[in-house]
Protein backbone atom coordinates (compact mmCIF):
# COMPACT_ATOMS: atom_id res chain seq x y z
CA UNK A 1 0.00 0.00 0.00
CA UNK A 2 1.03 3.26 -0.96
CA UNK A 3 2.21 5.32 2.21
CA UNK A 4 0.84 8.94 2.90
CA UNK A 5 1.43 10.81 6.32
CA UNK A 6 -2.47 10.60 6.91
CA UNK A 7 -2.83 6.73 6.51
CA UNK A 8 0.33 6.37 8.29
CA UNK A 9 -0.73 7.92 11.39
CA UNK A 10 -3.75 6.23 10.99
CA UNK A 11 -2.89 2.58 10.56
CA UNK A 12 -0.05 3.25 13.32
CA UNK A 13 -2.55 4.34 15.60
CA UNK A 14 -5.08 2.06 14.92
CA UNK A 15 -2.59 -1.27 15.54
CA UNK A 16 -1.13 0.21 18.60
CA UNK A 17 -5.22 0.78 19.63
CA UNK A 18 -6.25 -2.53 19.18
CA UNK A 19 -2.87 -4.44 20.52
CA UNK A 20 -3.48 -2.35 23.84
CA UNK A 21 -6.77 -3.19 24.26
CA UNK A 22 -6.51 -6.87 23.50
CA UNK A 23 -3.54 -6.98 25.91
CA UNK A 24 -5.45 -5.25 28.48
CA UNK A 25 -8.68 -7.41 27.86
CA UNK A 26 -6.58 -10.58 28.23
CA UNK A 27 -4.82 -9.39 31.28
CA UNK A 28 -8.16 -8.69 33.01
CA UNK A 29 -9.51 -12.30 32.14
CA UNK A 30 -6.54 -14.18 32.78
CA UNK A 31 -5.11 -12.12 36.18
CA UNK A 32 -7.07 -13.98 38.61
CA UNK A 33 -6.25 -17.90 37.25
CA UNK A 34 -2.65 -16.69 37.25
CA UNK A 35 -2.72 -15.38 40.99
CA UNK A 36 -4.55 -18.31 41.67
CA UNK A 37 -2.19 -21.16 39.75
CA UNK A 38 0.85 -19.07 41.46
CA UNK A 39 -1.17 -19.85 44.84
CA UNK A 40 -2.01 -23.38 43.93
CA UNK A 41 1.54 -23.86 42.99
CA UNK A 42 3.11 -22.17 46.75
CA UNK A 43 0.01 -24.50 48.32
CA UNK A 44 1.46 -27.77 46.55
CA UNK A 45 4.88 -26.80 47.15
CA UNK A 46 4.35 -26.73 51.39
CA UNK A 47 2.91 -30.44 51.37
CA UNK A 48 5.68 -31.55 49.16
CA UNK A 49 8.49 -30.48 51.26
CA UNK A 50 7.03 -32.19 53.98
CA UNK A 51 6.33 -35.26 52.17
CA UNK A 52 2.99 -35.42 52.06
CA UNK A 53 -0.26 -33.71 49.81
CA UNK A 54 -3.09 -31.98 50.35
CA UNK A 55 -5.84 -34.97 50.58
CA UNK A 56 -3.99 -36.45 53.85
CA UNK A 57 -2.79 -33.29 55.33
CA UNK A 58 -3.98 -29.91 56.16
CA UNK A 59 -2.48 -26.43 57.53
CA UNK A 60 -3.08 -25.72 60.56
CA UNK A 61 -1.67 -22.10 61.08
CA UNK A 62 -0.16 -19.51 58.49
CA UNK A 63 2.05 -16.89 60.27
CA UNK A 64 4.62 -13.86 58.67
CA UNK A 65 7.10 -12.63 60.09
CA UNK A 66 9.19 -9.40 58.57
CA UNK A 67 12.89 -9.04 58.48
CA UNK A 68 13.67 -5.70 57.13
CA UNK A 69 11.55 -5.62 54.33
CA UNK A 70 11.36 -9.86 54.00
CA UNK A 71 8.59 -11.62 54.51
CA UNK A 72 9.03 -14.97 55.87
CA UNK A 73 5.98 -17.49 56.16
CA UNK A 74 6.10 -20.26 58.23
CA UNK A 75 2.63 -22.93 57.23
CA UNK A 76 2.47 -25.44 60.42
CA UNK A 77 0.75 -28.84 58.56
CA UNK A 78 -0.67 -31.74 60.23
CA UNK A 79 -2.20 -34.94 58.96
CA UNK A 80 -5.89 -34.94 58.43
CA UNK A 81 -5.69 -38.36 60.53
CA UNK A 82 -4.13 -38.21 63.64
CA UNK A 83 -4.40 -34.57 63.97
CA UNK A 84 -0.34 -34.91 64.85
CA UNK A 85 2.23 -31.90 63.46
CA UNK A 86 3.79 -32.94 60.46
CA UNK A 87 6.41 -30.40 60.13
CA UNK A 88 6.95 -26.76 59.46
CA UNK A 89 6.69 -25.58 55.80
CA UNK A 90 8.86 -22.06 55.36
CA UNK A 91 8.94 -19.81 52.20
CA UNK A 92 11.96 -17.36 52.49
CA UNK A 93 13.94 -15.36 50.65
CA UNK A 94 17.60 -14.99 50.29
CA UNK A 95 18.10 -11.40 52.20
CA UNK A 96 21.97 -10.60 52.24
CA UNK A 97 23.89 -12.77 49.49
CA UNK A 98 21.44 -12.04 46.32
CA UNK A 99 21.90 -14.81 43.89
CA UNK A 100 23.15 -13.40 40.16
CA UNK A 101 20.02 -11.70 39.18
CA UNK A 102 17.62 -11.41 41.65
CA UNK A 103 16.43 -12.81 45.41
CA UNK A 104 15.91 -16.69 45.45
CA UNK A 105 12.80 -18.17 47.17
CA UNK A 106 12.80 -21.44 48.53
CA UNK A 107 10.35 -23.62 50.59
CA UNK A 108 11.62 -25.82 52.84
CA UNK A 109 10.33 -28.27 55.04
CA UNK A 110 11.28 -28.45 58.91
CA UNK A 111 10.36 -32.18 60.45
CA UNK A 112 10.94 -32.95 63.87
CA UNK A 113 11.84 -36.60 64.28
CA UNK A 114 12.53 -37.86 68.47
CA UNK A 115 13.30 -33.85 69.11
CA UNK A 116 15.62 -33.41 66.58
CA UNK A 117 14.91 -31.01 63.60
CA UNK A 118 15.68 -32.25 59.87
CA UNK A 119 15.45 -30.54 57.02
CA UNK A 120 12.79 -32.91 54.90
CA UNK A 121 13.23 -31.23 51.67
CA UNK A 122 13.60 -28.12 49.62
CA UNK A 123 11.93 -26.79 47.04
CA UNK A 124 13.09 -23.73 45.28
CA UNK A 125 9.92 -21.40 44.21
CA UNK A 126 11.96 -18.94 41.98
CA UNK A 127 14.77 -17.98 40.84
CA UNK A 128 16.57 -16.22 38.00
CA UNK A 129 20.11 -17.73 37.54
CA UNK A 130 22.16 -18.75 34.53
CA UNK A 131 20.59 -21.75 32.81
CA UNK A 132 22.80 -24.63 32.84
CA UNK A 133 24.94 -23.21 35.96
CA UNK A 134 22.91 -21.50 38.94
CA UNK A 135 19.92 -22.41 37.17
CA UNK A 136 21.00 -26.08 38.34
CA UNK A 137 19.70 -25.63 41.99
CA UNK A 138 16.28 -26.67 41.12
CA UNK A 139 17.39 -29.93 39.56
CA UNK A 140 16.36 -33.19 42.21
CA UNK A 141 19.75 -34.10 43.41
CA UNK A 142 21.73 -31.59 43.09
CA UNK A 143 24.94 -30.77 45.21
CA UNK A 144 23.16 -28.02 47.22
CA UNK A 145 20.09 -29.77 47.83
CA UNK A 146 22.53 -32.69 48.96
CA UNK A 147 23.83 -30.96 51.44
CA UNK A 148 20.90 -30.02 53.65
CA UNK A 149 18.54 -33.09 53.22
CA UNK A 150 18.05 -34.74 56.31
CA UNK A 151 20.55 -32.57 58.35
CA UNK A 152 19.70 -31.01 61.59
CA UNK A 153 20.00 -26.99 60.39
CA UNK A 154 21.23 -26.53 64.36
CA UNK A 155 24.26 -27.79 63.66
CA UNK A 156 24.89 -26.73 60.13
CA UNK A 157 26.68 -23.54 58.98
CA UNK A 158 25.17 -21.82 56.84
CA UNK A 159 28.04 -20.61 54.10
CA UNK A 160 29.81 -21.93 51.35
CA UNK A 161 32.17 -23.67 51.83
CA UNK A 162 34.80 -22.04 49.42
CA UNK A 163 34.09 -19.09 51.58
CA UNK A 164 34.32 -20.91 55.00
CA UNK A 165 36.21 -24.15 55.68
CA UNK A 166 33.12 -24.67 58.60
CA UNK A 167 30.48 -24.27 55.44
CA UNK A 168 27.91 -26.68 55.57
CA UNK A 169 27.15 -25.85 51.78
CA UNK A 170 28.75 -27.74 48.52
CA UNK A 171 28.93 -24.61 45.80
CA UNK A 172 27.23 -25.73 42.39
CA UNK A 173 30.36 -25.80 39.75
CA UNK A 174 30.65 -22.42 38.38
CA UNK A 175 27.86 -20.74 40.83
CA UNK A 176 29.44 -19.71 44.06
CA UNK A 177 27.36 -16.28 43.76
CA UNK A 178 24.14 -18.38 43.25
CA UNK A 179 25.19 -21.26 46.03
CA UNK A 180 25.62 -18.29 48.43
CA UNK A 181 22.10 -16.91 47.86
CA UNK A 182 20.62 -20.38 48.44
CA UNK A 183 22.39 -20.68 51.26
CA UNK A 184 21.35 -17.36 52.68
CA UNK A 185 17.82 -18.38 51.69
CA UNK A 186 18.26 -21.45 53.84
CA UNK A 187 19.52 -19.41 56.69
CA UNK A 188 16.35 -17.42 56.75
CA UNK A 189 14.15 -19.99 56.30
CA UNK A 190 15.62 -21.90 59.57
CA UNK A 191 15.50 -18.52 61.36
CA UNK A 192 11.81 -18.81 60.33
CA UNK A 193 11.41 -22.33 61.47
CA UNK A 194 13.04 -20.99 65.30
CA UNK A 195 10.66 -17.95 65.18
CA UNK A 196 7.58 -20.27 64.65
CA UNK A 197 8.99 -22.92 67.16
CA UNK A 198 9.35 -19.87 70.06
CA UNK A 199 13.11 -20.62 70.01
CA UNK A 200 13.82 -16.68 69.30
CA UNK A 201 11.76 -14.40 70.52
CA UNK A 202 10.32 -11.54 68.47
CA UNK A 203 11.98 -8.80 69.48
CA UNK A 204 12.85 -6.49 66.91
CA UNK A 205 12.15 -6.84 63.10
CA UNK A 206 14.78 -5.47 61.95
CA UNK A 207 17.24 -8.40 63.18
CA UNK A 208 19.09 -10.33 60.16
CA UNK A 209 18.82 -13.89 59.73
CA UNK A 210 22.19 -14.72 61.35
CA UNK A 211 21.53 -12.68 64.46
CA UNK A 212 18.51 -14.36 64.66
CA UNK A 213 20.51 -18.39 63.91
CA UNK A 214 22.86 -16.92 66.82
CA UNK A 215 20.45 -15.61 69.02
CA UNK A 216 19.12 -19.43 68.86
CA UNK A 217 22.34 -20.82 69.96
CA UNK A 218 22.86 -18.52 72.85
CA UNK A 219 19.26 -19.31 73.92
CA UNK A 220 20.02 -23.02 73.81
CA UNK A 221 23.32 -22.72 75.58
CA UNK A 222 21.64 -20.56 78.48
CA UNK A 223 19.24 -23.45 79.07
CA UNK A 224 22.07 -26.37 78.83
CA UNK A 225 24.06 -23.69 81.42
CA UNK A 226 20.80 -24.12 83.28
CA UNK A 227 21.25 -27.68 83.60
CA UNK A 228 25.03 -27.66 84.45
CA UNK A 229 25.00 -25.43 87.18
CA UNK A 230 28.62 -25.79 87.04
CA UNK A 231 29.04 -24.11 83.83
CA UNK A 232 25.99 -21.13 84.62
CA UNK A 233 28.43 -18.14 85.12
CA UNK A 234 30.25 -18.77 81.73
CA UNK A 235 26.84 -19.21 79.61
CA UNK A 236 25.58 -16.31 81.33
CA UNK A 237 28.31 -14.57 80.32
CA UNK A 238 28.39 -15.69 76.72
CA UNK A 239 24.80 -15.12 76.58
CA UNK A 240 24.97 -11.48 77.79
CA UNK A 241 27.67 -11.45 74.84
CA UNK A 242 25.09 -12.67 71.83
CA UNK A 243 22.68 -10.17 73.18
CA UNK A 244 24.82 -7.32 72.92
CA UNK B 1 7.93 -23.48 -4.95
CA UNK B 2 5.70 -26.58 -4.13
CA UNK B 3 4.33 -26.86 -0.05
CA UNK B 4 6.87 -29.33 0.82
CA UNK B 5 9.44 -27.18 -0.51
CA UNK B 6 8.46 -24.55 2.12
CA UNK B 7 8.88 -26.61 4.68
CA UNK B 8 12.11 -28.46 4.03
CA UNK B 9 14.05 -25.23 3.10
CA UNK B 10 13.71 -24.26 6.43
CA UNK B 11 15.53 -26.78 7.56
CA UNK B 12 18.70 -27.06 5.17
CA UNK B 13 18.90 -24.55 2.86
CA UNK B 14 17.47 -21.29 5.03
CA UNK B 15 18.23 -23.12 8.21
CA UNK B 16 17.85 -19.58 10.57
CA UNK B 17 20.97 -20.74 12.83
CA UNK B 18 23.32 -22.18 10.53
CA UNK B 19 22.75 -20.49 7.11
CA UNK B 20 20.11 -17.23 7.63
CA UNK B 21 22.19 -16.41 10.88
CA UNK B 22 19.26 -15.00 12.33
CA UNK B 23 17.90 -15.07 16.21
CA UNK B 24 21.95 -15.41 17.47
CA UNK B 25 20.63 -13.92 20.52
CA UNK B 26 18.34 -16.67 21.56
CA UNK B 27 20.53 -18.80 20.63
CA UNK B 28 23.61 -18.48 22.53
CA UNK B 29 21.44 -17.62 25.39
CA UNK B 30 19.57 -20.90 25.60
CA UNK B 31 21.25 -23.44 24.31
CA UNK B 32 23.44 -24.35 27.41
CA UNK B 33 21.51 -27.80 27.52
CA UNK B 34 19.82 -29.66 24.78
CA UNK B 35 15.92 -29.76 26.40
CA UNK B 36 16.48 -25.22 26.60
CA UNK B 37 17.62 -25.41 23.02
CA UNK B 38 14.30 -27.94 22.27
CA UNK B 39 11.99 -25.65 24.78
CA UNK B 40 13.08 -22.54 22.93
CA UNK B 41 12.84 -23.67 19.23
CA UNK B 42 9.44 -25.35 19.93
CA UNK B 43 8.15 -21.86 21.62
CA UNK B 44 9.06 -19.94 18.54
CA UNK B 45 8.14 -22.23 15.90
CA UNK B 46 4.57 -21.76 17.55
CA UNK B 47 4.78 -17.60 17.11
CA UNK B 48 6.34 -17.42 14.06
CA UNK B 49 3.42 -20.37 12.78
CA UNK B 50 1.11 -17.47 14.04
CA UNK B 51 2.58 -14.33 13.60
CA UNK B 52 3.33 -15.20 9.78
CA UNK B 53 -0.37 -15.98 9.29
CA UNK B 54 -1.51 -12.51 10.82
CA UNK B 55 1.46 -10.92 9.32
CA UNK B 56 0.08 -12.52 5.76
CA UNK B 57 -3.63 -11.23 6.45
CA UNK B 58 -3.00 -7.49 7.24
CA UNK B 59 -0.37 -7.24 4.74
CA UNK B 60 -2.29 -4.98 2.46
CA UNK B 61 -3.56 -2.97 5.38
CA UNK B 62 -0.16 -1.36 6.34
CA UNK B 63 1.38 0.94 4.75
CA UNK B 64 4.82 -0.18 2.98
CA UNK B 65 6.86 2.83 5.06
CA UNK B 66 5.55 2.18 8.98
CA UNK B 67 5.30 -1.72 8.24
CA UNK B 68 8.21 -2.61 10.73
CA UNK B 69 6.86 -0.97 13.47
CA UNK B 70 3.16 -2.41 12.84
CA UNK B 71 5.17 -5.59 12.47
CA UNK B 72 6.62 -5.35 16.09
CA UNK B 73 3.66 -3.92 18.18
CA UNK B 74 1.47 -7.13 16.78
CA UNK B 75 3.99 -9.67 17.45
CA UNK B 76 4.90 -8.30 20.70
CA UNK B 77 1.26 -7.91 21.83
CA UNK B 78 0.74 -11.27 20.16
CA UNK B 79 3.32 -13.14 22.45
CA UNK B 80 2.40 -11.15 25.56
CA UNK B 81 -1.14 -12.32 25.10
CA UNK B 82 -0.40 -16.14 24.70
CA UNK B 83 2.24 -16.03 27.94
CA UNK B 84 -0.93 -14.38 29.77
CA UNK B 85 -2.70 -16.93 28.91
CA UNK B 86 -0.21 -20.29 28.67
CA UNK B 87 0.53 -18.37 32.49
CA UNK B 88 -3.20 -18.86 33.64
CA UNK B 89 -4.69 -21.85 32.05
CA UNK B 90 -1.68 -24.39 31.07
CA UNK B 91 1.02 -23.57 34.08
CA UNK B 92 2.63 -26.54 33.98
CA UNK B 93 3.60 -25.85 30.06
CA UNK B 94 4.26 -22.46 31.27
CA UNK B 95 6.79 -23.73 33.72
CA UNK B 96 8.73 -25.66 30.67
CA UNK B 97 8.60 -22.92 28.42
CA UNK B 98 7.81 -19.62 30.39
CA UNK B 99 11.06 -18.61 30.35
CA UNK B 100 11.45 -18.08 26.84
CA UNK B 101 8.60 -16.68 25.50
CA UNK B 102 9.37 -12.79 26.45
CA UNK B 103 12.33 -13.62 24.61
CA UNK B 104 10.74 -14.39 21.39
CA UNK B 105 9.40 -10.80 21.35
CA UNK B 106 13.14 -9.68 20.00
CA UNK B 107 13.88 -12.92 18.56
CA UNK B 108 14.20 -11.37 14.82
CA UNK B 109 13.16 -14.75 13.27
CA UNK B 110 9.83 -13.81 13.79
CA UNK B 111 10.68 -10.01 12.24
CA UNK B 112 12.70 -11.47 9.59
CA UNK B 113 10.03 -14.03 8.56
CA UNK B 114 7.70 -11.52 8.41
CA UNK B 115 9.01 -9.12 6.50
CA UNK B 116 10.58 -11.57 3.97
CA UNK B 117 8.22 -14.02 3.29
CA UNK B 118 4.99 -13.15 4.91
CA UNK B 119 4.05 -9.71 4.00
CA UNK B 120 4.46 -11.33 0.66
CA UNK B 121 2.60 -14.29 0.25
CA UNK B 122 -0.80 -15.51 1.37
CA UNK B 123 -1.73 -17.34 4.61
CA UNK B 124 -1.23 -21.24 3.69
CA UNK B 125 2.25 -20.57 2.61
CA UNK B 126 3.24 -17.95 5.20
CA UNK B 127 1.93 -20.89 7.53
CA UNK B 128 4.05 -23.39 5.98
CA UNK B 129 7.08 -21.13 5.88
CA UNK B 130 6.49 -20.72 9.95
CA UNK B 131 6.65 -24.64 10.21
CA UNK B 132 9.49 -25.07 8.43
CA UNK B 133 11.65 -22.33 9.28
CA UNK B 134 10.36 -23.44 13.26
CA UNK B 135 11.67 -27.04 12.35
CA UNK B 136 15.01 -25.68 11.24
CA UNK B 137 15.59 -23.61 14.05
CA UNK B 138 13.79 -26.55 17.06
CA UNK B 139 16.46 -28.42 15.17
CA UNK B 140 19.50 -26.63 14.74
CA UNK B 141 19.35 -25.19 18.63
CA UNK B 142 18.68 -28.84 19.84
CA UNK B 143 22.15 -29.94 18.39
CA UNK B 144 24.05 -26.87 19.50
CA UNK B 145 22.67 -27.52 23.06
CA UNK B 146 23.36 -31.29 22.83
CA UNK B 147 27.30 -30.12 21.88
CA UNK B 148 27.50 -27.89 24.64
CA UNK B 149 25.61 -29.82 27.14
CA UNK B 150 27.93 -32.72 26.78
CA UNK B 151 31.25 -30.52 26.38
CA UNK B 152 30.32 -28.62 29.35
CA UNK B 153 28.37 -30.09 31.99
CA UNK B 154 28.82 -34.64 30.26
CA UNK B 155 25.30 -34.90 30.15
CA UNK B 156 22.97 -35.95 27.29
CA UNK B 157 19.05 -34.31 27.85
CA UNK B 158 20.17 -34.12 31.36
CA UNK B 159 21.39 -37.61 31.97
CA UNK B 160 24.98 -37.17 33.16
CA UNK B 161 27.66 -39.27 31.81
CA UNK B 162 30.69 -37.98 33.47
CA UNK B 163 32.19 -36.56 36.26
CA UNK B 164 31.80 -32.86 36.85
CA UNK B 165 35.69 -31.94 35.24
CA UNK B 166 34.20 -30.77 32.22
CA UNK B 167 35.37 -27.58 30.78
CA UNK B 168 32.49 -25.08 31.87
CA UNK B 169 33.59 -22.43 29.54
CA UNK B 170 30.66 -24.58 26.87
CA UNK B 171 27.95 -23.61 29.34
CA UNK B 172 28.76 -19.89 29.02
CA UNK B 173 28.67 -17.42 26.59
CA UNK B 174 32.05 -17.41 25.10
CA UNK B 175 31.68 -21.21 24.54
CA UNK B 176 28.78 -21.14 22.70
CA UNK B 177 30.22 -19.33 20.29
CA UNK B 178 32.76 -21.53 20.19
CA UNK B 179 30.27 -24.37 19.61
CA UNK B 180 28.25 -22.33 17.14
CA UNK B 181 31.38 -21.84 15.06
CA UNK B 182 32.87 -25.12 14.54
CA UNK B 183 29.14 -26.62 14.08
CA UNK B 184 28.11 -23.97 11.42
CA UNK B 185 31.49 -24.81 9.66
CA UNK B 186 30.48 -28.47 10.11
CA UNK B 187 26.81 -27.86 9.09
CA UNK B 188 27.91 -25.65 5.69
CA UNK B 189 30.45 -28.51 4.31
CA UNK B 190 27.82 -31.41 4.62
CA UNK B 191 25.04 -29.02 2.91
CA UNK B 192 26.99 -27.32 0.22
CA UNK B 193 28.41 -30.73 -1.14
Amino acid sequence: MKSSLKNMVLVLFTIGGVSALLVGLVHNITKDAIAQAEEQKKNKAKFEVLSTTESEAVILEDATRKIGDFEVKVSTVASRATNEIIGYAVEAPSITANGYSDRIYLMVGFVETDGEVRINSVEVLSQKETPGLGANMTKPGNKLENSVLGKNPATMTFKVKKDDPRGSFDALSGSTISSRAYANAMETAYAGYLWAKGVIVAKDNDATAEELVEESVVVEEESMGEEMEDNMGSATQKGEVGHE
Amino acid sequence: MSKMQLITKGILKENPTFVLILGMCPTIGVTSSAINGMGMGVATMAVLIMSNVVISLIKNLIPSKVRIPAYIVVIASFVTIIEMLMKAYVPSLYEALGVFIPLIVVNCIILGRAEAFASKNNALDSALDGVGIGLGFTLSLTVVGMVREALGSGSFFGMPFAEDVMPLVFILAPGGFIALGYLMVLFNKISKR
